[in-house]
């Protein structure tokens, strides 16, 4: 057993730290910094950056673009990112889309999207959740019905993020009405230019606008379209929120966030001594979760692939987030408003996006603990 | 990096686990853990010694897991490791072999865990030294021949091999909640040697910093182990046990609680790990006293959630004497507390981070 980093990883912690320190757009790391919403731009030059740098899509396999990094590289690479206070990319296209088409979709879909994607040239965004289906996502409603060589679609979807900026959406439709409601579900590409496509925004909480609905009226979309056959589309699913999963902890970011944190107090002259136990416990266990973190990826390295244990990250992950987020506010006290106050309601989300926490501990009873 | 464990330290965990599964309840065994050669983990190789951290890590483990009562944390991981860095080969030499017992005696009244608030005095007297003062909670006195008493010497603390048959030395044995021994020690006058010294004269406290610094890690690592057990039971309880004709495991409540007690382990888990690691690699005492203060209340938090939540989900029976979970709680209570219980390690870390112990001055935090 040898928990330390070895030569060659720190060797490219370095290299790494040192490509952000220099290629990342000043006005960028100052949003990030200061935790200011990003705009389509900002992603883009950041994305073109790390595309032509060939960083772009870690965990693709090499013939499409991809590093041939291990689970340890791919995991400094992204401590570096939060270290460095580079955006984290959008990941509806490199890190949902893109595995999905690579492992269930055909050479010609591959040829098709996988570039745009890499370079990209189209941004893609997410349709699962609809306004009757969010944790029981099987019950979901939309439809597709065969219409020669075309599926014509219809419903809504919703809580869809950077719907506003996307040329792409990919979908889960009901392709058959059947008895079991996971069965009959097909996975769908759908260009947003398509006649029928209305985005509605939705504001959230924070005043921030990073969500949207997305209605279809008879959209006409080619079968082509479709990833894998027809009624795979479950199967896709749980492939999909196994791979969200991963990296949905955050630590690196935490890290930073209770950097700052310590910061402002100093800065603050904030010395309650029970404010600095809560964050000496919150510090603990972002330590211990980092640490559970690091185990997972030995496993991975050791050829397993992210099982239920991932959940353990989502759910302590996103609980630490919201910890810190909620410490910033109660250490500004009467002037936490204009500064952390959205933040703090906006990092609500964390516990209920990619399979609510409660859906995780579903997770760990049924899969782990092998519970009835 | 590398999580997987060398063919040595399989061995180690397979033998320990082997015995720590059998009957060991009510018997002694220090013969047994000499001839397996678990006495000598962590010791120089020229005494037979061998691993460290990781692999006291893995037989404490064990030793939670099968409820081992045992004295092996305070007679070979404590004085082990304050022996050894004092460099007394000879004693440490008997204490591998299993031919000599030694206990430290550190804890005082109002000290709350603190090993540097000691008030016992060790008065020069000749060759001598006059040795007065009241040691609490130690662990496992009575099968000790020696006690290593730690002693004011003007403004420094001295560490001295005390004989446990001294004259003017009365040790009150008590048996604690989870069947281990236990006694306070009083030394009105007690006479010794001054070559009973142990380490430099005045070194005392670092002694025995390091010392309850591993020990406390060992512990770490029994937590773990009593939590995994816990855990299990309860599973399997929770899957055996009919009420409104299903199994009580099948009701979300209870579902999720038990999601939480693993999730709550594993951390604990990652902790005991990274406390082994940091004594096996820092060198920095400051750093050092983080790594396992944070451990520690990783441990004592998540040991009390899990074991409170192991009797609740278990019911009347977990309140019942002849069942095992109740002994793995009370353990597990005890753990907690042992060499500094949640607060008193939370504090340590801030202590650590450059937070002072009362209100914290910004100056400090700065």
């Amino acid at each position: 057993m040898d928990l330390a980093f070895s030569p060659e990883e720190r060797a490219f912690r370095d290299e790494v730290r040192e490509f952000i320190a220099t290629h990342l757009p000043p006005d960028v790391r100052r949003k990030v910094q200061a935790g200011d919403p990003l705009g389509k731009d900002d992603y883009a030059r950041w994305h073109r950056i790390l595309h032509e740098r060939g960083w772009v899509a870690p965990g693709w396999p090499v013939e499409y673009g991809g590093t041939d990094w291990g689970p340890v590289e791919r995991h400094i690479f992204q401590e570096e990112i939060s270290y460095g206070w580079a955006p984290r990319l959008l990941p509806f296209g490199l890190q949902m889309v893109a595995p999905v088409i690579i492992e269930f979709g055909n050479d010609e879909q591959r040829a098709r999207y996988l570039p745009a994607i890499h370079s990209g040239e189209e941004v893609w965004c997410q349709g699962y959740s609809e306004p009757g289906a969010g944790s029981d996502l099987a019950s979901l409603q939309m439809s597709a019905v065969r219409d020669g060589d075309d599926y014509l679609i219809s419903g809504t979807k919703t809580w869809i993020t950077a719907a506003q900026w996307a040329d792409w959406i990919f979908v889960l439709a009901r392709t058959e009405r059947s008895a079991k409601k996971q069965d009959g579900i097909s996975f769908i590409l759908v260009d947003m230019r398509t006649p029928g496509v209305t985005v509605r925004p939705i504001q959230t909480i924070d005043g921030g606008r990073e969500i949207n609905e997305v209605h279809l009226e008879n959209v006409r979309v080619p079968v082509a379209n479709r990833v894998g056959a027809e009624g795979e589309g479950w199967n896709i699913a749980k492939f999909l929120l196994e791979h969200e999963r991963t990296g949905t902890a955050g630590i690196a970011g935490c890290r930073q966030q209770l950097e700052a944190l310590h910061e402002l107090l100093a800065h603050e002259k904030i010395d309650e001594r029970r404010l600095h136990e809560r964050v000496a416990q919150v510090e603990i266990e972002l330590e211990a979760l980092a640490f559970t973190e690091l185990r997972t990826l030995a496993a991975e390295s050791a050829g397993k692939r992210p099982g239920p244990e991932s959940s353990i990250l989502k759910i302590k992950g996103t609980e630490i987030q919201q910890a810190i987020s909620e410490l910033a506010l109660d250490a500004l006290g009467p002037y936490a408003e204009p500064h952390v106050a959205p933040k703090y309601f906006n990092y609500r989300k964390t516990s209920i996006y990619a399979g609510s926490n409660e859906i995780q501990k579903n997770i760990i009873a049924k899969r782990i603990l092998k519970l009835p | 990096m590398d999580f997987t464990l060398s063919p040595e330290q399989l061995l180690i965990k397979d033998s320990v686990a082997r015995f720590a599964a059998g009957d060991h309840a009510g018997r002694e065994h220090w013969t047994t853990f000499a001839e397996l050669g678990w006495l000598a983990i962590g010791a120089p190789d020229d005494l037979g010694g061998f691993g460290g951290p990781l692999e006291t890590l893995l037989l404490m483990e064990q030793f939670g897991r099968g409820l081992v009562v045992s004295p092996y944390v305070s007679q070979v991981v404590l004085a082990g490791t304050i022996l050894r860095a004092a460099e007394r080969i000879d004693l440490l030499g008997r204490v591998v072999e299993g031919e000599e017992r030694i206990a430290v005696a550190y804890e005082e009244p109002h000290a709350r865990y603190d090993p540097a608030r000691a008030a016992t005095t060790a008065v020069r007297d000749g060759d001598d030294y006059v040795l007065s003062g009241t040691k609490v909670r130690v662990l496992d006195p009575t099968t000790a021949a020696t006690l290593i008493v730690s002693a004011r010497t003007g403004d420094e603390i001295t560490l001295f091999a005390v004989p446990s048959d001294a004259p003017n030395l009365v040790r009150e044995r008590y048996a604690a909640e989870d069947g281990h021994d236990a006694g306070n020690v009083r030394l009105s006058g007690v006479r010794v040697a001054g070559s009973t010294v142990i380490g430099p004269l005045g070194d005392g406290l670092a002694l025995l910093e390091l010392g309850l610094d591993h020990a406390t890690a060992a512990l770490c690592a029994e937590g773990l182990g009593l939590m995994s057990t816990m855990l299990e039971a309860t599973v399997e309880y929770t899957k055996q046990r009919q009420q409104f004709g299903v199994p009580i495991g099948s009701f979300q409540a209870l579902q999720h609680r038990m999601a939480e007690m693993f999730v709550e382990l594993e951390l604990a888990r990652s902790m005991a790990y990274l406390a082994a690691t940091t004594l096996g690699e820092e060198r920095d005492p400051v750093a050092r006293r983080r790594g396992i203060s944070a451990a520690k209340v990783q441990v004592a938090k998540s040991g009390r959630f899990v074991g409170q939540n192991a009797i609740q989900l278990h019911g009347g029976i977990g309140m019942s004497e002849e069942y095992k979970v109740g002994h793995y709680f009370k353990r597990m209570t005890i753990v907690e507390r042992l060499l500094g219980d949640a607060d008193y390690h939370l504090a340590r870390y801030l202590a650590s981070r450059g937070v002072a112990a009362n209100a914290a001055a910004p100056a400090a935090v700065a």
